[in-house]
């Protein structure tokens, strides 16, 4: 089957909801329609036949333009990814967002994120690639900024978006230049060509190319707007870090590997994961919001994925891509059961996870595979990248240690988030919760545990497919999980147990209890500091922008001041004759006289020379 | 080219046709507008203007080219323009025809300037583009004084036109000085009455076409201008600007490389000073005044690139900004027609009418470029043009400006899309509602699918280098 058809469900639902009225029957239906086209674009995804499609789209002086679609098996993955968590993460929506009058937008926003995602997943060249990314972006800004009366919401959407157009940016300028340097914008064709000859100018495009990643993937410096982007609803947060949005940037490093190993930047991509990774783990270690606890280890896990795929180990980077789907949604649902009973985001009030059975326990499950227990995916996936640098000490050292904080500050989360609370109205929320978000939490509970089944079978589905070559040029396999070898699965499961239990004595004594309630969440120690810097950094240079622009305005203003007079009614030809002779409208005709006295300056030193 | 005389045999050939159908369009309004009743004049406005589209597009099609009485040519160039002015100017009419205070003056100075339009893009000579200019902008100056609040603006405007008329009259001495000529044709000689005449061309026609420092009056005009007026004046009486300014560049002086250089200096000036004192306004015309000063300079970029591919891109932005701001403009002048006028009174704009704030999202994100729009592929276009004539840092400039672009555009929108029903549902007029589903039908059309479009300005953008 054509690719582009699985997005048609999708596309007719946003259409449908976007056309139907404001009906109190009506926005019940919606969400179904939601659910249901996530889900039929789930089953379709079975009939999509593999291999490159190409839509001519426009010709410009003899360059066809095409749109175009590839399909590999790793795409495959990501299409799965998007549908399946877009499914489940709208079966969980169904109960948490209580808003009636908001439902129509909020259910519109999500379907259209999600169809450029899926557009994005199957992208075989820089148009398709661009057209989604920008859709990507549009949609979420007005996700981020939903609850638009909240200024810290309409804030975070702001900072966003600036740092995604810095990347869209970036990823314009680069696919111009790789246009220039191999007159091609198919994936393929670059990157044959960049492997045959490496231009200096394919160097500055697969730069450019990797600074829209890192915005998007939310890497240093770039990493601060994903723990702003808290401010969306929960399900926005549970998607942007399961399957969207930020696995955009991480996905491409992984399908344009062959670009980045032919311009030697693996090396850069590796140096940016540590320093984010590393600097991540502090900051969740330290964090007291309840979601950015999770954002910052999301950005920590992204971070891993690239370290994984610029270092060769692709198979890991991908099973590594799978897993944290599950698990890190499933936490986001966790958090979302917390906020919504507690109504509160700071861990010094938002606690109590334990009055609701079936949530604390499912929630468990996520925290011991980030945490990387035995036998949860995460544990695999520890396996996986460390062995992939197992024969590189230091680094094999660093993303231990950095494995051990996640399991600390995951359990951190976890204990502070499943204090008791006193308040019964809060404990009869956390037991009355709508059942769609539980049955959500439990699918999503078990998939942490069955997929880790899946590190036995990821190599042969995306190694032997279409196109694997073009990422899998290097040897990348998993390594095997064997009785023999077991100093590295005993590290790593040592290491998620001891982070546990550092984190059960910080945290569950009675002593830190007392402590946290007299915590002033606003109060951070150096390690956090760098989030706050990272932030003055942003706002000294948003600042400047801003301030050129009301100088600009002021300009405005200087020349326009009679303009005040207009909508008063009382204008009259004479008046304004009057004015016009006692000089009124001077900076005008200063203006047009300076500028044509440029002009014929300009054309007499151009004559001259 | 050659004057050529006119013979009396060929007066009723189809080109003449279509003069004397331009002629009875004139006589029509002037005659009907004695009686008063504005639906008769709609209707046989209506009905001239479809019909001169209905021949413009068989001459299209046929591939006509003529000279009627020497002074006009019909060829792709012309046409191209003569066909999407009155597609224009018919929408601005259904626009006006609920929301002037007088139908029967909107059309009849509507009809005039169409009828000097015309005589702009068909002109073989100096003498013909001038008259012709002069036509549209004294109409028009009358169409914005049709509202009674809009005195200062159509005397504002009166002073522009004023500048642009004298500085365009200064040109065609200069020129007419050093070469003895008046026709618009390949100019060979070098010199600085050339450059000088060249510089005051595009300094005039800058004003028409709002380039920056000879735009500074052009947001106070499309304030204090009813949305109709602002409609044909940004939509419309601009994009002429453009095509003369066309004219002069392409036919006259390809050769001269110092008026390209000014072209990319223009260019960079009107897009930043249109996107950046854009991101301050709070008045909705105001607002759009400077993104479509913005727009300007872009279009600049294709024209400072000289090439074919850039003057075709330019054609294309023509279309896409004029259906996008003329569907705009609808919008604005239901709005304006109960007094909401700023940004925030946007809002709740989707609880009123989903298909108006729908329509407004489509056109803003035309305008910034998003993809599966005309103005994306517009903006496509031009900045591929710059690339290959090795201007690729001014298209990197064009894309700065566009994200620039985006935080001011994004503001209506998220007006529009913000909760609260607060002011009372209006019926909105049919007319406009049908001018809104046109423009948003074009936007989306050519967006989707462009290469008709594309082929038809890459002809005619071949045309006007291949009869220099």
């Amino acid at each position: 089957m054509f690719p582009l058809l699985v997005l048609l469900p999708l596309v007719i639902a946003v259409a449908a909801i976007a056309a139907a009225g404001g009906r109190p029957q009506i926005r019940h239906a919606v969400r179904y329609i939601a659910i249901l086209a996530s889900a039929t674009s789930l089953i379709l995804l079975y009939f999509v036949s593999q291999g490159v499609t190409t839509i001519p789209w426009f010709t410009v002086g003899g360059y066809q333009f095409s749109i175009t679609t590839l399909v590999t098996p790793l795409n495959m993955l990501l299409l799965f990814i998007v549908f399946f968590m877009a499914t489940v993460i709208l079966v969980y929506s169904s109960g948490f967002m209580d808003v009636p009058n908001e439902q129509r937008r909020f259910y519109v926003e999500m379907l259209a994120f999600e169809t450029a995602m899926a557009a994005f997943a199957m992208s075989g060249n820089f148009v398709l690639l661009f057209v989604s990314w920008g859709f990507l972006s549009a949609f979420s800004y007005l996700l981020i900024g939903f609850w638009y009366e909240r200024a810290r919401a309409n804030r975070a959407a702001r900072q966003t978006i600036t740092m995604i157009l810095i990347g869209d940016l970036a990823l314009i300028a680069s696919i111009v230049i790789f246009w220039n340097a191999t007159g091609s914008l198919e994936f393929t064709t670059i990157a044959a060509s960049l492997s045959q000859h490496a231009s200096a100018q394919a160097y500055l495009g697969a730069l450019l190319l990797l600074v829209a990643i890192f915005t998007k993937s939310a890497q240093f410096p770039f990493q601060e707007w994903l723990s702003g982007a808290m401010e969306g609803p929960t399900p926005v947060s549970a998607f942007l870090h399961s399957s969207t949005m930020v696995k955009a940037g991480v996905f491409l490093v992984i399908i344009l590997l062959p670009i980045f190993t032919a311009t030697s930047l693996t090396g850069i991509i590796l140096a940016v994961g540590i320093i984010t990774a590393v600097v991540a783990t502090l900051n969740a270690m330290r964090d007291l919001h309840i979601k950015k606890v999770l954002a910052y280890s999301t950005i920590q896990e992204l971070a891993l994925m690239m370290v994984a795929a610029a270092g060769g180990a692709v198979t890991a980077a991908v099973y590594f891509f799978l897993i944290q789907s599950f698990y890190k949604a499933l936490l986001f649902f966790g958090a979302g059961v917390v906020m919504k009973s507690t109504d509160e985001e700071y861990f010094d009030k938002a606690a109590g996870l334990r009055s609701s059975r079936l949530a604390y326990l499912t929630t468990l499950f996520g925290i011991l595979a980030l945490a990387g227990f035995i036998p949860f995916s995460g544990f695999f996936s520890s396996v996986g990248i460390g062995g992939a640098f197992s024969a590189n000490i230091p680094m094999y050292i660093v993303i231990s240690m950095i494995g051990l904080g996640t399991s600390f500050f995951a359990f951190r989360w976890f204990l502070l988030a499943s204090r008791d609370v006193k308040d019964r109205r809060v404990r009869y929320r956390y037991s009355t919760q709508p059942a769609s978000m539980v049955y959500a939490m439990v699918l999503l509970a078990v998939l942490t545990l069955a997929s880790s089944a899946a590190y036995f079978y990821i190599q042969g589905f995306i190694g032997k497919g279409f196109m694997s070559q073009l990422y899998m040029s290097k040897n990348s396999s998993l390594p095997a999980i064997s009785l023999g070898d077991i100093s590295g699965l005993a590290i790593v499961a040592a290491l998620a147990v001891a982070g546990a239990v550092a984190g059960y004595l910080v945290y569950a004594s009675k002593r830190f209890s007392a402590r946290l309630a007299s915590i002033n969440t606003r109060k951070v120690d150096i390690i956090a500091h760098s989030s706050v810097a990272m932030e003055a950094l942003y706002s000294h240079s948003a600042r400047f922008v801003y301030e050129l622009a009301e100088g600009a305005a002021l300009f405005d203003l200087y020349v326009s001041d009679i303009s005040d007079y207009i909508g008063h009614g009382t204008m009259r030809l004479g008046s304004m004759i009057r004015r016009v002779s006692v000089g009124q409208i001077n900076p005008y005709a200063l203006i047009f006289a300076g500028g044509i006295a440029v002009l014929l300056i300009l054309v007499y030193v151009m004559i001259l020379l | 080219m050659i004057l050529q005389s006119a013979i009396p045999s060929a007066l009723f050939n189809l080109p003449h046709v279509f003069a004397y159908l331009v002629a009875i369009l004139v006589a029509g309004n002037l005659m009907i507008r004695m009686k008063h009743n504005n639906r008769v004049q709609f209707l046989f406005n209506g009905a001239a203007m479809l019909a001169l589209l209905a021949l413009l597009m068989y001459f299209m099609a046929s591939g006509t080219t003529a000279t009627i009485a020497g002074l006009f040519s019909i060829n792709p160039f012309s046409l191209y323009f003569m066909a999407i002015f009155t597609a224009g100017l018919l929408l601005v009419s259904l626009i006006a025809l609920p929301y002037s205070r007088d139908f029967g003056d909107f059309a009849l100075m509507a009809s005039m300037s169409l009828a000097g339009m015309y005589m702009v893009v068909a002109a073989n000579s100096l003498i013909t583009l001038f008259i012709g200019l002069e036509l549209v902008s004294i109409p028009s100056v009358f169409i914005v004084l049709l509202s009674r609040r809009s005195l200062e603006a159509a005397a504002k405007l009166f002073i522009t036109a004023s500048i642009s008329i004298a500085l365009f009259s200064f040109a065609v001495v200069m020129f007419y000085g050093a070469t003895d000529s008046f026709t618009i044709s390949h100019q060979a000689q070098q010199g600085p009455f050339i450059a000088l005449a060249a510089a005051f061309f595009i300094a005039s026609l800058g004003v028409e076409a709002s380039a920056f420092p000879f735009n500074v009056l052009v947001p106070d005009v499309y304030e204090g201008s009813p949305a109709y007026a602002v409609a044909m004046l940004g939509g419309i009486n601009k994009k002429l600007g453009f095509a003369a300014l066309l004219q002069v560049l392409i036919l006259i002086f390809i050769g001269l490389h110092s008026a390209f250089v000014i072209m990319v200096f223009l260019s960079v000036l009107t897009m930043f000073y249109g996107n950046i004192v854009a991101l301050m306004q709070k008045n909705f015309k105001r607002m759009l005044a400077y993104s479509s000063i913005g727009q300007a300079g872009y279009m600049f970029i294709g024209m400072a690139t000289g090439s074919a591919g850039g003057i075709s891109a330019t054609l294309f932005q023509i279309f896409a900004h004029m259906f996008i701001f003329i569907g705009l403009l609808a919008i604005v002048a239901w709005l304006e027609s109960r007094n909401r006028n700023e940004v925030d009174d946007m809002i709740g704009l989707h609880q009123e009418s989903r298909f108006m704030a729908f329509a407004l999202t489509v056109f803003l994100l035309s305008l910034v470029g998003l993809p599966f729009t005309t103005g994306f592929v517009g903006k496509f276009l031009l900045f591929v043009s710059a690339i290959n004539a090795n201007l690729a840092w001014l298209a990197l400039l064009g894309i700065i400006n566009s994200v620039i672009s985006i935080y001011y555009y994004a503001r209506p929108i998220m007006a529009a899309y913000t909760g609260r029903a607060g002011a009372a549902w209006v019926k909105s007029n049919t007319a406009v509602l049908g001018v809104i589903a046109v423009c948003l039908a074009l936007t989306i059309l050519f967006g989707v699918y462009p290469q008709p479009l594309i082929s038809m300005v890459n002809g005619v953008g071949a045309y006007l280098f291949a009869h220099q």
